[in-house]
């Protein structure tokens, strides 16, 4: 046992395991709420881009120099309050010229809401409508002013998120990427874990009714066994997440129905060799029920495949579900790696060159397997020696 | 006794094929939901509705819509999408040139190199090769496919854009049968690299066990003794015995490919039937999709069939004893 | 014909030699009996002959043979004699044969390698070869699975004679087949024998049946040749207690 967890694949584990139950409880905030602008890079990349800037604004307006390359988006929002009888100007001044983004009168309250990726924003300033407004606000480096004329008072916050975000980025719609990853983790475990123990008990009760009833019913589900392994599994999971609906359980249950013929097949040849084996005979002799034989002895001798079947079974649940997310075949709502990719692959990460949408979900379904394989195979060893891996076989 | 031990496998088939259409069926007709819903303006008449029924035939009895379903499937009658209105077979059959090549050159390329490695494996044990393969097809079997496909795209399309970023042919298509074909397969390239990355480790792998396992035997031996050389003692005796198992994989993997092309044309956009059937489930086309399905379900058991037939006729022990396995 | 010099043998990671100074001399034309039970040395003898031992075998001794110590030749040179000169009835025919090739393939081959026939030439030969051991000309289309165990056996003895060679080894030529079976391989040999003058080495752990076909009988036991002589010698008056033992549960 502690060989077991002396291996760095448990080890690992157990780290994601607690990652998967403590992250959501550690990180700031929900992971559909926005954080940047979208597509941003993580922090430690490019530092020429500007990270998340945030100003406020009073009355007496804004000044501050800028260093950096444009940020990303250009928002200004609050309140404005003045004399009903005045114009209210609210302009824009950079390093090369200026800009009057909004001329208000005839209220004493103004709540402004300005965001450079409008259309009519840039109509309005002239701006060209195609490409990022709030480049064209930032011209070059230098010192840059916001002034309110004419107004009482003002609450305003000047947003600029950068073209930098987070630890691991943003998705397309501002998400962080890294928060994203953490609630992705309980998604694969629960859907891997759960679908493969039920795979494994279908397998179990079907390969024990096989082997020790015999006959007929062995015969029929053989005969399953083999019409459904020879049903091409991807194109028969997406046909049935588009007909039942693509929840988190149907998911769960389509891949179950689909993976327990291995494991029949392998416990059935073990209740074959044990059924025959002098000491059955000798407890059938001693007058001993089946259904004992069946549970006290059949049973605790299929524990070590059925353990080693499960470790070895999740990495191929863990793959399916993030196939059929990945092609947009899973709940949008649920959080799964398969889905980053989806909308990563959908959303424009490609055109955008975004990797740091791609590499975290992807090496993280990846490092998941692996673990899973390596555990199953230490698994496989200690029930078999005769499997050890390289050398003779 | 050859004659009633391919009987057997023709039965076993025709068994299998008709436990598939019967899936097929029951799966689209007894789904939650109207299935004319998509293509059913809320806002049509009853007698639109009902004329719309009458054309898709589910206003008929179930035992009766079975049996013209079992005769459209055989004959290859589709019948019309319900989101393109078009012919289903029409579109299918466009598709399936890019489906079939795809799969077909990945299939050659992965297996004929893993095969070459994993005898050079075997026969180098100890060296570097054979690390290389036992490495190689432990991870590889584990990998997500797509997710190496996206980084390659990423990288070979859009880092350094030496392929395209989707699409089997170029738009538009140049003219010329060069040309064109050139295109064809500067599309499929990223495609049938990645497939034949994901492939090789795990044939590299078997095929290593099994010549291990068949250079070890007394009849290699013998040949020895015998003063063949030693090529044709590997490749002459100890090959040519594994030969039947490696060409029973080698058809039992068309499943895997099947699945595989679904995912490899989504990642790369590539106009296939696997494409064909995202789509239609996506859109709840229940014809195009019971049609793509039932196409793709057939193609995997006429393999099946095949690789029974070839394992039959490459291994000599088999026709004889029949099946035991 | 072969001279056998102070032999020994001692496998890779064994602490024991399986073979230990054996000596003896085979005349040409000779049928000898080598008889020991298992693990005797017997077999290890013959795959000393034939250079089939494994990597990593240590070997000591000489065997002259036509002018060549066969320890010390090139693999090359090695190939050449083999099957020509030295052919070998091996063990259980069943796992001698590659079993997805037919009798017929495997008789081809050897005469393309060592005797230059192309394919062409070669159907005549196999079948006075199959003929000659007693067998139809119709096993040559057999696979190995196909024959019963004596027609393995006389199919393994016609391979060993495709190249003529001067030097027949046959090891447990008769093991696990019915004594009729038995009786019909040793007339079969003693008759090839006869024919094609060759010197044949008979390796059993059965000696009654060695003492009725063979000249000369070697006993070996654990590693050492522990008696020689005539078949009546040994049965007769033999000198060593194990061979008195091997005797007695003879008769």
């Amino acid at each position: 046992m502690s060989s077991f967890l002396k291996r760095k694949s448990v080890i690992a584990f157990i780290v994601i395991c607690l990652a998967a139950i403590f992250a959501p409880l550690l990180l700031p905030g929900e992971p559909s709420r926005v954080v940047g602008a979208p597509f941003a890079r993580p922090l430690w990349w490019n530092l020429r881009l500007p990270a998340n800037e945030e100003f406020y604004c009073d009355e007496r307006g804004l000044a501050f120099d800028w260093d950096k390359l444009p940020p990303s988006v250009f928002t200004l929002t609050g309140r404005v309050t003045a004399d009903p009888e005045e114009t209210v100007e609210v302009v824009w001044v950079t390093p090369k010229n200026e800009f009057t983004l909004a001329t208000l009168s005839g209220q004493s309250e103004y709540w402004l809401n300005l965001d450079a990726r409008d259309m009519l924003f840039k109509q309005k300033l002239g701006l060209p409508l195609i490409g990022s407004g709030a480049s064209r606000l930032f011209p070059s480096q230098g010192s840059y002013q916001l002034r309110l004329d004419g107004v009482d008072s003002a609450n305003l916050e000047l947003s600029l998120p950068g073209g930098r975000t987070g630890l691991l980025g943003t998705d397309q719609r501002g998400r962080d990427v890294f928060t994203l990853l953490m609630y992705g983790i309980r998604t694969s475990l629960i859907v891997g874990i759960s679908a493969t123990v039920i795979a494994c008990v279908l397998g179990l009760a079907f390969g024990l009714a096989a082997g020790y009833i015999g006959g007929l019913t062995d015969a029929l589900i053989m005969r399953a066994v083999d019409v459904l392994l020879s049903i091409p599994t991807l194109p028969i999971l997406m046909v049935l997440a588009g007909i039942w609906g693509k929840g988190l359980w149907q998911l769960v249950f389509i891949l179950s129905i689909f993976s327990w013929m291995g494991t029949a097949r392998s416990v059935r040849s073990l209740v074959l060799t044990v059924r025959e084996s002098p000491w059955v005979e000798g407890l059938k002799a001693l007058g001993a029920k089946r259904s004992y034989i069946l549970w006290r002895h059949l049973v605790p001798e299929t524990a070590p495949i059925m353990l080693a079947n499960l470790a070895l079974g999740v990495p191929g649940a863990i793959l399916s579900e993030a196939g059929l997310a990945f092609l947009g075949l899973s709940d949008p709502r649920l959080i799964s790696w398969g889905r980053m990719l989806h909308e990563a692959q959908s959303f424009g990460a490609f055109t955008e060159g975004a990797w740091w949408l791609l590499l975290p979900p992807g090496l993280g379904i990846v490092i998941l397997c692996l673990i899973f394989l390596d555990m199953g195979r230490w698994l496989e060893e200690k029930i078999d020696p005769r499997l050890g891996g390289g050398g003779d076989d | 006794m050859k004659r009633r031990w391919l009987t057997g496998r023709i039965l076993s088939s025709l068994g299998v094929l008709a436990a598939v259409l019967v899936l097929n069926f029951l799966l689209f007709r007894i789904m939650p939901g109207d299935p004319v819903s998509t293509i059913i303006d809320p806002n049509f008449s009853p007698e639109a509705k009902a004329h719309l029924r009458a054309l898709y035939g589910l206003d008929k009895p179930l035992v009766q819509q079975f049996f013209i379903y079992i005769r459209q499937m055989l004959t290859f009658r589709f019948g019309l999408s319900f989101l393109s209105g078009k012919p289903v077979w029409d579109e299918l059959l466009s598709r399936l040139p890019g489906t079939l090549a795809l799969m077909a050159s990945s299939m050659v390329f992965s297996s004929v190199l893993g095969i070459w490695l994993g005898v050079k494996a075997a026969l180098n044990r100890g060296k570097f090769i054979e690390r290389l393969v036992l490495r190689a097809g432990a991870i590889t079997a584990s990998f997500p496919g797509f997710f190496v496909q996206l980084v390659l795209l990423m990288l070979f399309a859009r880092e350094f854009p030496l392929f395209p970023l989707r699409g089997s042919v170029s738009v538009p298509p140049p003219d010329g049968g060069l040309t064109l074909t050139l295109d064809y397969v500067w599309h499929l390239a990223l495609p049938v690299f990645s497939l034949t990355l994901m492939g090789f480790g795990g044939w590299a792998l078997y095929v290593r066990n099994l010549m291990v396992r068949a250079l070890g035997e007394d009849f290699v031996l013998m040949a020895r003794a015998r003063g063949l050389s030693e090529s044709r003692v590997v490749y002459g005796h100890a090959f040519r015995t594994i030969l039947p198992p490696i060409l029973t994989i080698l058809l039992m993997s068309v499943p895997g490919l099947v699945s595989g092309a679904v995912i490899t044309e989504s990642v790369f956009s590539l106009h296939g039937v696997g494409t064909f059937l995202l789509e239609a489930v996506s859109g709840h086309d229940y014809p195009a999709a019971g049609a793509a399905f039932y196409l793709l379900a057939l193609m995997t058991v006429v393999s099946n069939f095949f690789a029974d037939l070839v394992y039959g006729m490459v291994d000599p022990r088999v026709r004889i004893e029949g099946e035991n396995r | 014909m072969i001279d056998v010099k102070e032999l020994s043998v001692r496998y890779k990671g064994s602490e024991t030699k399986a073979v230990k100074d054996v000596s003896f001399t085979l005349e040409q034309g000779s049928f000898t009996g080598l008889v020991g039970e298992s693990g005797s040395g017997k077999t290890t003898i013959i795959s000393s002959i034939l250079g089939l031992l494994p990597h990593g075998t240590s070997i000591s001794g000489s065997i002259a043979f036509e002018g060549n110590d066969l320890l010390s030749l090139s693999g090359d040179k090695l190939r050449e004699l083999r099957w020509k000169r030295i052919s070998l009835v091996p063990q259980g025919a069943l796992n001698s044969f590659t079993p997805v090739l037919t009798i017929g393939r495997h008789i081809e081959e050897v005469l393309e390698t060592h005797s230059g026939l192309k394919r062409t030439e070669t159907g005549e030969k196999i079948a006075a070869l199959l003929a000659e051991c007693g067998l139809d000309a119709q096993a040559a289309k057999k696979y190995p699975h196909e024959l019963s165990g004596g027609q393995k056996q006389r199919a393994a003895i016609a391979l060993a004679l495709a190249c003529s060679p001067s030097l027949l080894l046959a090891d447990e030529p008769t093991t696990a087949l019915d004594v009729i079976t038995q009786a019909g391989i040793l007339k079969l040999l003693v008759g090839l024998r006869a024919e094609r003058g060759l010197t044949v080495l008979l390796v059993t752990h059965d000696l009654p049946l060695a003492a009725s076909v063979c000249d000369r009988l070697l006993v070996m036991k654990d590693g050492e040749l522990i008696e020689s002589g005539s078949p009546r010698e040994i049965v007769t008056a033999p000198r060593r207690a194990y061979t008195k033992r091997l005797v007695e549960a003879m008769l």
